[in-house]
């Protein structure tokens, strides 16, 4: 489908823009990074490929296809940087949006804010008509010209259509989507049925209301980047990176802009799929730690799971997703002792500015980063790659102000228990991910990335009882390397309440031939040909009264035991039991209507061509400061062996090798520590 | 001895097994009560029964949960009868409890021959018989007539079920695949909560458990003892008053706090509350003890670490016979009313100690409306509405917010379309609901139901359709409640404590819920907060 021989994958951070770019010429992958521009991200898109193009020796018409990660639609709920929207809405169900599920995160709280609301009171319209459970019509749609006549006064940016049980039959909204069209041309419409075609009114209407205030600005950004292509040539076919991992259009993404709200960690959960397969370790949990998160994904059996919903700033997004659990715990959590003599890491952080003390940019409370500083862990005249020297002595006496006085420890003593509390809920959030599936942790490999996921990683892993760590190469651009093996996913679904029951059967192959057209039609309109066509079948069960589905592939369908037979299988796997005996529901049928993008064929990571020297560092630790090894990344040699306690350095990245750990560069460039004693 | 960095190590896995037992209810239950209103919570427990880690879930269930199991070990099932692979559950709050609806099941771990912990889970269940679907009846006037009673006794022997005892409870309830179904969600979590507190035990031992359960009750009952300190030396008084028991109609009952703060401690005398009622609205210690520990633990720091050393410089004075504390066998199904009051009084006492941390008055009450179905199967919906948050001194309060002792979640509309015979015509903030103020009290709400089976038997049990939610340093009260019912175009009021009200098809029944009372004088309010009020027609 795609001549041209380079594929650039691009992943757009707060800081930087990182680029991968595949030459099919050379069978290569090369890495670049620029400077983001936050008030145009595509100018800063742009500078990067020339530049690289200018580095790595190929023309911008060369490029065929450009695979674009963006935070722009994140961004802009968490700024508020959104369209004027309005939610037309069944009559007497305005308030739905503002209600929520209305309880509570925080207990003992006594001054709560209000939970986001993305349309006020006064932007809320009702419509008049009805439609039950069942998709039948109990009240058809009324008189629409006065709530036509309040929309028109509101002057909308953005209209969100969302009605009562529209996943079941969507003809009230498409009605009315007709009539507000021709009343108010040009406004972007968003309907619940098209949007997040399932049951419970909320979190559809979160969704719905979500995607429609994103729209124009999703719209703006898409078409502030096609103006720039055709400039020297430059004109790959684009293609955008969604919450569920896989490639939408430039179409798709600016009529669903939702489907990008949750994209962020995606790279890396897809570079970690990728790995998977490269490193041949079918089990990995994956975890991206910077200076505010620490992203936990899992892989099992090759590929990342999905969950059907998430949230941005509280605010439900019903749209499947790569599946993340984020804590915050960064580099630069705050440590604290509190009246109750307890020592706490984080949720407080200080973020990029002031940051840790080390830093020198104002702050004065004592982070991980100091703590690790403090130790000796970090070079304070090499951290990143030397553009930033590390004030210790700062970070010594924050970290013996608020940690070693109050616990009665020396400041060595102090950093090493910000370390271990830091590692213990770190290792509490991998634990839970495991849990949640009824994973066992010593079955897994961990793959740590992120700045600084290194300095954590052999000490969380053992806190986990996993053996195997897995540092890739390059962990600063690893998600723009996940997004440049992508493919192309459109992720479609249906709810209806049916009990997985022979006499059902009819219906449920109605519904997944409905929805494999649809997929299919989807397919064609993006442009993929037939033979790089495939779907994806999977099923949203329960038992009979439950609450929740459990999401079960389903490759025999319509093959109804074997189905259930996974069902049973999950649940016991998942919850410790399973009642084959009780009625099993299907809540919602899905289809992944997949276009499977040419892989490149990469060529193995590069080893330097003779043994490297490590040099060495004074390092704390257990009450004593001793000469640990400090090895630089890339002059590590194959037959390098990297025997902790040792560190690691590369530009971006320091590696703490614990005490009983053995480290050696993997063929594909991978530096692998394992457990030996 | 271990350092305070393991001491924290420990505490964070305890938190985890809280929440990975959290987890497993959730997403196992059955009934819409706990898989859609979040009507349950889980915890761990040191060996000898005092609370040590939560879920963040029900404060009223958490804050009683370790005086249920203190109880059993007391009187029912004694330190040395509980064997591996046990399980205890128990519903009576004359044995520990706070009302017959909540299951409570603990399961010890043992480790190196000796018990290390309890783990245990309680649950809201949908209903265990009585005279009312649901078992909330508004006019029980014994606890005989509010369901079946489960004294504490093994429901698992050695890992062996007690098969008598699961068929004595189908038999006596109106749900029995729902209950018996979350009961199983109950027991799987305190097998995934066991399992991790044994990982934990493998790892540090089973002495090092004991000492870190000791020192973190220590920790907390610090972090309580500094929050307590913090507000001047005095004694702070408070009234206020629940509507009436719903068998002597109109007859408030007085809940009365006196809060002597000396130093780092703290004594709440409750002597001056009502005698037990003849209806439902009573509370046993377990309830009581709850509210007054909560109201105390929301002044403390918001890292302090939740658990029963918390409640160590806190005494409680409630002579039996009182509405606090009733005696067998007065019927206590509405207790949360009675927490919910408490809680605003213990506030109402706390605002003259620490003005700047004390909200006005939340809704104050738990909106309990039960719908038993009857169409060619009988179903039952329970559905626990909220209202508006008390005004903050810094700020407004917020719109339809769980607050207070319980905290649940709403159901969904199209679910409860989806399953029962029951259409619902509205759900939305009720204008004006909330309290006057330099501070606007968070607004409450308005649902509809109408029914659409040829009969149905509706069941509530609501307060504060009389005594207004308070608002505070000059503030405004919050609306009163009202329960309607519209049958063939014409409303008449359903009395806020209600048992059967035979429905038919078409009948519509109305609730509008109490906001939050406001904080300052009206007059001071910005004037951009009255515009902004006004475009968002919440007044």
């Amino acid at each position: 489908m795609e001549q041209r021989p380079v594929r650039i994958a691009v992943d757009i951070g707060g800081t930087f823009t990182d680029l991968q770019i595949f030459d099919a010429r050379q069978g290569r992958v090369v890495a670049w990074k620029t400077p983001t521009t936050p008030a145009d991200p595509s100018e800063g898109l742009l500078v990067g490929v020339r530049e690289s193009a200018e580095r790595f020796g190929f023309a911008l018409a060369d490029v065929g296809l450009l695979l674009h990660g963006t935070t722009i639609a994140t961004n802009a709920v968490l700024e508020r940087k959104l369209a004027r929207g309005v939610l037309l809405t069944t009559a007497g169900f305005e308030d739905v949006l503002e209600i929520t599920r209305h309880f509570r995160r925080d207990l003992y709280g006594l001054a709560p804010d209000p939970f986001p609301c993305l349309i006020g009171r006064n932007l809320r319209f009702g419509v008049p008509e009805r439609v039950r459970a069942d998709g039948s019509v109990e009240l058809p749609l009324g008189d629409l010209a006065p709530v036509l006549e309040k929309l028109k006064a509101a002057k909308p940016e953005a209209i969100a259509i969302g009605l009562l049980h529209a996943y079941a039959n969507p003809a009230h909204e498409l009605a009315l989507a007709e009539a507000v069209g021709a009343a108010l041309p040009g406004i972007p419409i968003s309907l619940s049925s098209e949007i997040s075609p399932e049951i419970r009114e909320y979190e559809r209407l979160s969704t719905t209301v979500l995607n429609a205030v994103l729209m124009p600005v999703v719209q703006n950004y898409l078409a502030r980047l096609e103006t720039r292509l055709g400039e020297g040539g430059f004109s790959p076919r684009i293609f955008l990176v969604q919450s569920n991992g896989g490639m939408c259009s430039l179409a798709r993404a600016a009529a669903q802009p939702a489907r990008l709200l949750l994209s962020g960690p995606s790279g890396g959960a897809l570079a970690a799929e990728r790995l998977s397969r490269r490193l041949a370790r079918p089990n990995l949990v994956a975890v991206d730690m910077g200076g505010t998160s620490f992203d936990v994904s899992v892989v099992q059996d090759h590929r990342i799971g999905l969950v059907t919903q998430g949230e941005v700033d509280r605010l439900p997004v019903r749209l499947p997703m790569v599946e993340m659990r984020t804590i915050g715990a960064g580099g630069g959590s705050i440590a604290a002792v509190d009246a109750s003599g307890r020592l706490t890491a984080g949720p407080r952080s200080a973020g990029a500015r002031p940051g840790p003390v080390c830093y020198g940019r104002g702050g004065t409370l004592p982070t991980v980063t100091d703590a690790n500083a403090v130790l000796g862990r970090l070079d304070p005249d090499f951290f990143l790659g030397g553009a930033m020297a590390l004030d210790i002595g700062a970070a010594r006496h924050a970290v013996a102000e608020h940690v070693g006085a109050p616990l009665a420890l020396n400041v060595e003593a102090a950093a090493e228990g910000v370390l271990r509390v830091t590692n213990v809920q770190l290792a509490s959030a991998v634990r839970l991910s495991l849990f949640e599936k009824g994973l066992d942790p010593r079955d897994f490999s961990l793959l740590s990335f992120g700045g600084a996921g290194g300095l954590h990683a052999t000490d969380v892993a053992d806190e986990l009882g996993i053996t195997e760590v897995i540092l890739p190469r390059e962990p600063g651009t690893l998600s723009a390397y996940g997004i440049l093996f992508s493919e192309l996913v459109q992720d479609l679904a249906r709810s209806r309440l049916l009990r997985a029951e022979p006499d059902a059967l009819p219906e449920i192959e109605a519904a997944i031939a409905t929805l494999r057209e649809e997929a299919v039609a989807r397919l064609v309109a993006d442009g993929v040909p037939e033979d790089q066509r495939a779907t994806e079948i999977s099923a949203d069960l329960r038992y009979h009264g439950q609450a929740f589905e459990l999401l079960v592939p389903w490759p025999e369908a319509p093959d109804l035991p074997a189905l259930l037979a996974r069902f049973h299988e999950t649940h016991r796997a998942r919850f410790s039991y399973a009642a084959e005996e009780e009625k099993v529901e299907i809540v919602t049928l899905r289809m992944s209507a997949i276009g499977r993008l040419p892989k490149p064929a990469e060529t193995s990571g590069t080893a330097a061509d003779k043994p490297a020297t490590p040099g060495s560092r004074k390092v704390s630790q257990g009450g004593v400061a001793a000469p640990w090894p400090v090895w630089r990344r890339e002059a590590l040699h194959a037959s390098d062996v990297v025997q902790g306690p040792a560190i690691v350095e590369e530009a971006f990245a320091t590696h703490v090798i614990s005490a009983g750990w053995q480290a050696r560069l993997d063929p594909e460039g991978a530096l692998i520590a394992r457990r030996t004693a | 001895m271990l350092g305070p960095i393991e001491i924290e190590v420990i505490r964070n896995a305890l938190n985890a097994a809280a929440a990975e037992m959290d987890v497993t209810v959730w997403r196992t239950s059955r009934s819409t009560i706990v898989r859609e209103l979040l009507d349950y919570s889980t915890a761990v427990f040191d060996a000898e029964g005092w609370n040590l880690a939560q879920s963040a879930r029900i404060p009223g269930h958490l804050n009683s949960m370790s005086h249920a199991l203190r109880e059993i070990l007391a009187n029912f099932v004694p330190s040395g009868q509980w064997h591996e692979g046990d399980v205890v559950v128990t519903n009576d709050p004359y044995c520990g409890g706070q009302h017959l609806p909540d299951i409570i099941a603990y399961k010890p771990v043992f480790h190196e021959g000796r018990r290390i912990a309890f783990v245990g889970t309680l649950c809201h269940h949908i209903d265990v018989g009585g005279l009312a679907a649901g078992s909330y009846a508004a006019k029980a006037t014994e606890i005989f007539q509010e369901g079946l009673r489960i004294p504490p006794l093994k429901i698992l022997d050695r890992g062996i079920r007690n098969e008598g005892v699961w068929a004595m409870i189908r038999q006596n309830i109106r749900k029995p695949d729902l209950l018996l179904g979350d009961l199983s969600s109950q027991l799987a979590s305190l097998d995934v909560g066991a399992a991790a507190l044994l990982r934990l035990a493998r790892r540090f031992g089973a002495e090092a458990m004991i000492e870190a359960g000791a020192r973190i009750l220590d920790m907390s009952e610090a972090g309580m003892r500094a929050a307590i300190a913090r507000m001047p030396d005095g004694t702070y008084e408070f009234t206020d008053f629940l509507d009436d028991d719903g068998i002597d109609l109109g007859q408030p009952i007085r809940l009365h706090v006196a809060v002597t703060i000396q130093g780092d401690l703290a004594s709440v005398d409750l002597s001056g509350c009502s005698p037990q009622v003849a209806g439902p609205t009573n509370a046993t210690l377990a309830s009581t003890n709850a509210a007054v520990m909560f109201a105390l633990m929301c002044c403390a720091d918001s890292s302090l670490h939740m658990s029963a050393g918390c409640y160590r410089p806190i005494t409680v004075i409630a002579p039996e016979g009182l509405v606090v504390n009733a005696r067998h066998p007065a019927p206590v199904a509405h207790r949360v009313a009675v927490t919910h009051r408490l809680l605003g009084t213990m506030n109402g006492a706390l605002h003259q100690a620490v003005p700047e941390l004390i909200p006005a008055a939340y809704y104050g009450n738990s909106y309990v409306t039960t719908f038993q179905t009857v169409a060619e199967t009988r179903e039952v919906l329970v559905e626990i509405e909220i209202g508006g948050s008390g005004a903050h001194p810094s700020k407004d309060g917020v719109n339809a917010y769980a607050s207070g002792m319980h905290n649940n979640s709403n159901i969904p509309i199209e679910m409860i379309e989806a399953q029962l015979p029951l259409t619902i015509l509205r759900y939305g903030l009720r204008e004006g609901s909330g309290g006057e103020g330099k501070f606007r009290g968070g607004l409450g709400l308005a649902r509809e139901w109408r029914i659409d089976s040829p009969r149905c038997f509706f069941t509530a049990n609501m307060d504060r359709f009389d005594h207004a939610p308070y608002g505070l340093a000059g503030g405004g009260p919050a609306a009163v409640g009202k329960l309607v019912l519209r049958r063939d175009g014409v409303e008449s009021p359903i009395p806020p404590k209600t048992d059967n009200l035979p429905l038919r098809k078409g009948d519509v029944v109305r609730l509008e819920t109490s906001g939050g009372g406001g904080f300052g004088p009206a007059a001071e309010r910005p004037t951009a907060a009255k515009a902004h009020d006004e475009e968002m027609r919440y007044l």
